[in-house]
Parts: C-alpha cells; structure tokens; sequence
C-alpha cells in the first residue's frame, strides 16, 4: 500500500510567468511523517507549501497529492477538492491573513462549518482546542486586538479544527517569544503522535530537531539541495553558513570573546 | 505654519485610528451588563426595527419626543452612560439636520399660520415649525436607535443578525472583512507615518507631508491587492467554497419576546396617534 501524501517529481513554479520561484523540486512526504523544509529567506518554502495545499499548480513538473494529481485540470473536480480540505491543513505565515473573521470563535469554525461537520461536533473540537491552546478567554475578541503569539495560536487552532491528516505549517514560530514558541512545538508534538504527518517551512533551526525527522534544504537555485535525517543535515555548519541557515556570530561570557558559528541552539555551549 | 501642517495630517491619521478604535471596535459597552445586552441580538435587532419603523411612520412631535425618552431610558438601563450616548447621537447627522430643518421654519417656505413675525414680511409659521420638529425629531431618534444598536450588540454579532435577516451573504461578508481590515490599514498608514518621522524629523512642508500621504495611499492599495488574494487562497484553503456557512448560536426567551412585544405595541401607539394626535 502506497503510504506517500505526496510526491513532487521535477517542479516548477514562476509568478506571473517571469519569476521563477521553484526550479526543479523533487521530493516525497510520507504518511505519518514530520518533515521540515528549511532555506534563507526568498528560497520558495512558501511557494511550495501553496503548491502542497493545491493553492497554486506548477508550471511544469508533477505533484501528487494521495495519489492525485493536482493541476489546472483538477480545479472543477468539486468532490475531491471537499475531501482534499478535508485531509490538508495549512496554517499561513502571516496571521492576519489567516484570521478573516470579525471573532476568534468566528475564525476557529469557520473551516469545520465549510466541511459540513456538524454543530454538535464543531462546539466539541471548539472546546477542546481552547483547554490544549488556553484560548478560552478570546474566544469573542476581535482577531486585530490579539497579541503575535495569541494570532499565531489561534490560526493553529483554526486549522486543527478541521482535524487535517496533514498539516503544513509556514514559520509557526517566526516572532514568537520563547514560552509561546515552546507551546507550539509542545502541541506539533502532540499532533504528531496522533499520527498527523506534519511539513513545516521555516528557517528557525532550533525547532527543527523537535518538529521533524526529515528535513530538506532548499538553496538560493531554488531547489532542493540537501535532504537527510535531521540531526544529519543540521551537524553540518559549513553547508549551512554557506546556505544562509547561520552566521558567524562574536559575543562575550564573562571575560572571554569567542566567535562560532551561530544557531539558537547551541549558542550558549561555549566552544 | 510648517509644524501646524505636519501636525495636521499626523493628528489626522491619528484621529482616525483613534475614532475607528472608540466608535467601530470598542465592545466594551456591548459586554456590559444591562437591559438590552441581556436580549437575544436577533430579537434586539427586531425590536429597534420596529421602533425605527415606528418612528418613519409617526407624524405626531409629542409621539416622537416621547419615542427619543425611551431611547434615553434604553440607554440608561443598558449602562449607557447619558452624556457619551448624546455626544454620540446629537453630532454630525442630528446637527445638520438641524441646519436642514431651519429654512422650514419660514414663511416663504412653508406658508401658514403666522407665530413669530420678524419683519420685512418673513415669519415663523406655526406649520413651518411643526414640520421642522418632527423632521429634527424623527432623525435624532433615528439615528439614536442605530445607536443604541450598534452599541449594544458586538460588531460580530450584528453581523451575524443581518445574516439572519436574509441581507445577502456578499454584503454581510464584505462589510465584514473592510471592519477587520481597515484597522490593519490604518494602523499600517500610521505606522508608515511614524517612521518617515523617525527618518527625517517631521514633515517639514504641506507639500511633503502631501507627498507622504500619497505614496501612503499608493503603496496602501498594493497591499490591499496583495492581502486580498492572500485572503482569498486562507479562505479557500478551509473549505470556502462561495458560500461561508455561519454557525448560529442565539436563544430566546420569554423577556425577549416582552421586548419585542412591547416594541410593536409602541409602533401600533404610533400609528394610532397619526389619526388622534396630528
């Protein structure tokens, strides 16, 4: 049995047909899986998250998503994109993008209500995502008068509403303070273990060893240039700082001025 | 002159984020504890429907006089704090409908009966301020109405009842989304703002500071293009469909169908003193 979510085999993706933004992408994302896919900024992890959603098509190239391809050809096809929602969450790099409602409970049911879930079970899931994300109290506020970690919340829990089989996640912790950002990861964690496969884009590597198995690096071609086990490709500080991932950084404990190589990981054991 | 301009179109932007933060999304008094929260938003909305129709109809000022007491009375029990509720209800649209109302008051506009002569042939007819006081009368208790609505009722909420009303899911949708985005906007245009100030000192011209809020506006409407299809594909990518399915969760009781009762008993007052009192 085929346990592949999806396969890319040669992509490409340009904007208005001039400026590419995927040049080659081949890559697979098992069932169950955590797969993170890291590069410098202006590298396509977006891009290729909207692909993986079925927002864009690309150019050339072919992307299967549980065993379908998606194309041009599939927009009419109404049955298989109902149930294609249904298995795919993607939670925006950009809160104030996901959140259109004019409430938080608004925005949280908003997709389950699409979906035709009933209301029975949408004021279940509602309850239990406000004890895992403690969300109970903004449940009628208004999103724009959320704080970053709370908008960041709250669009996760919007998408996990819909209880997706994937989800894709574009930098969910970009912004975020330490303890907010811990609560996310805590709650991917979770998700994974309920067997939920799991692609973020990002390029906060201190999450990654926490938040997926595989990781692919995407370079400034625009395709992928690395894939490996995440402890693998994350030892390997050359490549990195040759891709933008880190940065040589000098700083002080105590008396004593050392330079490395800078990830947020690490940068406390001194060398 | 050179500060007084930039100054100006600072404390314009400034203005208007604060106006939007205190008229538009302040919901502190819709979660206040009072008589009119306490109603279900549908019947609340049905109830100030039919007093505003109550007030379209009436041709009685001792009618409509007593209608705006009992938006005061309304305003009061829903913790309404008076002066805020007048300063609310007596700008902008009562005021010039104030100055609207004044021409009426003479003869050559309204002819009849002579009450105030002030020479040279012009007069105060007593049908000229008949009319001009039900015309000030009916706007102003109107406009308190909308009011009294809108203040009692969350913006999200209000915008669920008009979807219960049957006003087509586009406007419902639309109005929607400009309420929570201009907030973003405005506060993008007042951001962009600060920090051509932080650069440059102040807006030193009227024709820099002119220069700066076009540019504002210009590179304003690219974002909103840009937001727009952003918005668009996080819609599509939770199951929108053209059609955004809304989950209704109101329940009614027998205070709130006295409400609605009492309401209709005061429109069909009304309409009785339309045939006795005129």
């Amino acid at each position: 049995m085929d346990k592949s979510v999806f396969a890319l085999e040669d992509v490409y993706f340009s904007y208005l047909g001039k400026f590419p933004a995927l040049c080659g992408i081949t890559m697979q994302v098992q069932k169950g899986s955590r797969v993170a896919v890291i590069g410098a900024n202006g590298t396509g992890k977006s891009t290729l998250l909207s692909l993986l959603d079925g927002l864009s098509f690309p150019d050339r190239g072919t992307l299967y998503a549980f065993g379908e391809q998606l194309s041009e050809r599939m927009a009419g096809d109404d049955d298989f994109w109902r149930l294609f929602r249904r298995k795919v969450g993607f939670v925006f790099q950009n809160p104030d993008i996901q959140l259109f409602c004019p409430s938080v409970r608004e925005d949280i049911v908003f997709g389950p209500l699409q979906m035709g879930v009933s209301p029975a079970e949408i004021n279940k899931r509602l309850e239990s995502l406000c004890a895992v994300f403690g969300i109970a109290g903004l449940l009628e506020r208004q999103p724009h008068q959320l704080s970053i970690g709370e908008k960041k919340k709250v669009a996760i829990a919007s998408v996990l509403a819909i209880e997706p089989e994937v989800l894709l996640l574009d930098e969910p912790t970009a912004g975020l303070d330490p303890q907010t950002s811990r609560e996310i990861v805590d709650i991917l964690f979770k998700e994974h273990e309920k067997g939920t496969t799991i692609v973020t884009a990002t390029h906060d590597l201190h999450i990654i060893e926490e938040i997926a198995d595989a990781v692919h690096v995407i370079g400034g071609q625009k395709r992928i240039i690395r894939s490996g086990p995440a402890e693998q490709v994350l030892a390997d500080q050359a490549f990195l700082q040759e891709n933008n991932l880190i940065h040589t950084h000098s700083h002080r404990h105590k008396d004593t001025v050392h330079t490395h190589p800078h990830t947020h990981c690490d940068h406390h054991q001194p060398r | 002159m050179r500060n007084n301009s930039s100054r100006f179109i600072e404390r314009s932007i400034t203005g208007a984020l604060s106006f939007l933060r205190n008229s538009v999304f302040a919901d502190d008094i819709a979660l206040q504890k009072g008589y009119l929260q306490a109603r279900d938003p549908r019947i609340r909305a049905a109830g100030i429907g039919v007093l505003l129709l109550a007030v379209l109809f009436a041709r009685s000022a001792l009618f409509l006089s007593s209608a705006y007491l009992l938006c005061l009375l309304l305003a009061a029990a829903s913790s309404i704090h008076t002066m805020f509720f007048l300063k609310r209800t007596w700008l902008f649209i009562p005021a010039f409908a104030f100055f609207i109302a004044i021409p009426a008051l003479f003869n050559f506009f309204t002819p009849g009966e002579p009450l105030i002569s002030l020479g040279h042939g012009v007069s105060i007819t007593e049908q000229g301020l008949h009319g001009a006081v039900i015309f000030f009368t009916r706007v102003l208790t109107s406009v308190s109405l909308a009011v009294l609505l809108s203040l009692t009722t969350r913006h999200s909420v209000l915008l669920r009842v008009l979807r219960i009303f049957k006003i087509p899911q586009v406007f419902v949708m639309t109005l929607g989304m400009s309420y929570r985005y201009i907030y973003l906007f405005i506060e993008t245009v007042q951001n962009t703002f600060t920090a051509i100030k932080s650069r440059v000192g102040h807006v030193s011209s009227v024709r820099k500071g002119q220069r700066a809020v076009a540019w504002n506006i210009a590179s304003l409407w690219l974002r909103s293009y840009q937001l727009q299809n952003q918005i668009f594909s996080a819609m599509l990518s939770r199951g929108y469909t053209g059609e955004a399915l809304i989950l209704y969760e109101f329940r009614a009781g027998a205070k709130d169908f006295f409400w609605l009762g009492v309401t209709i008993a005061v429109f069909v007052f009304g309409l009785w003193t339309n045939r006795y009192l005129h």
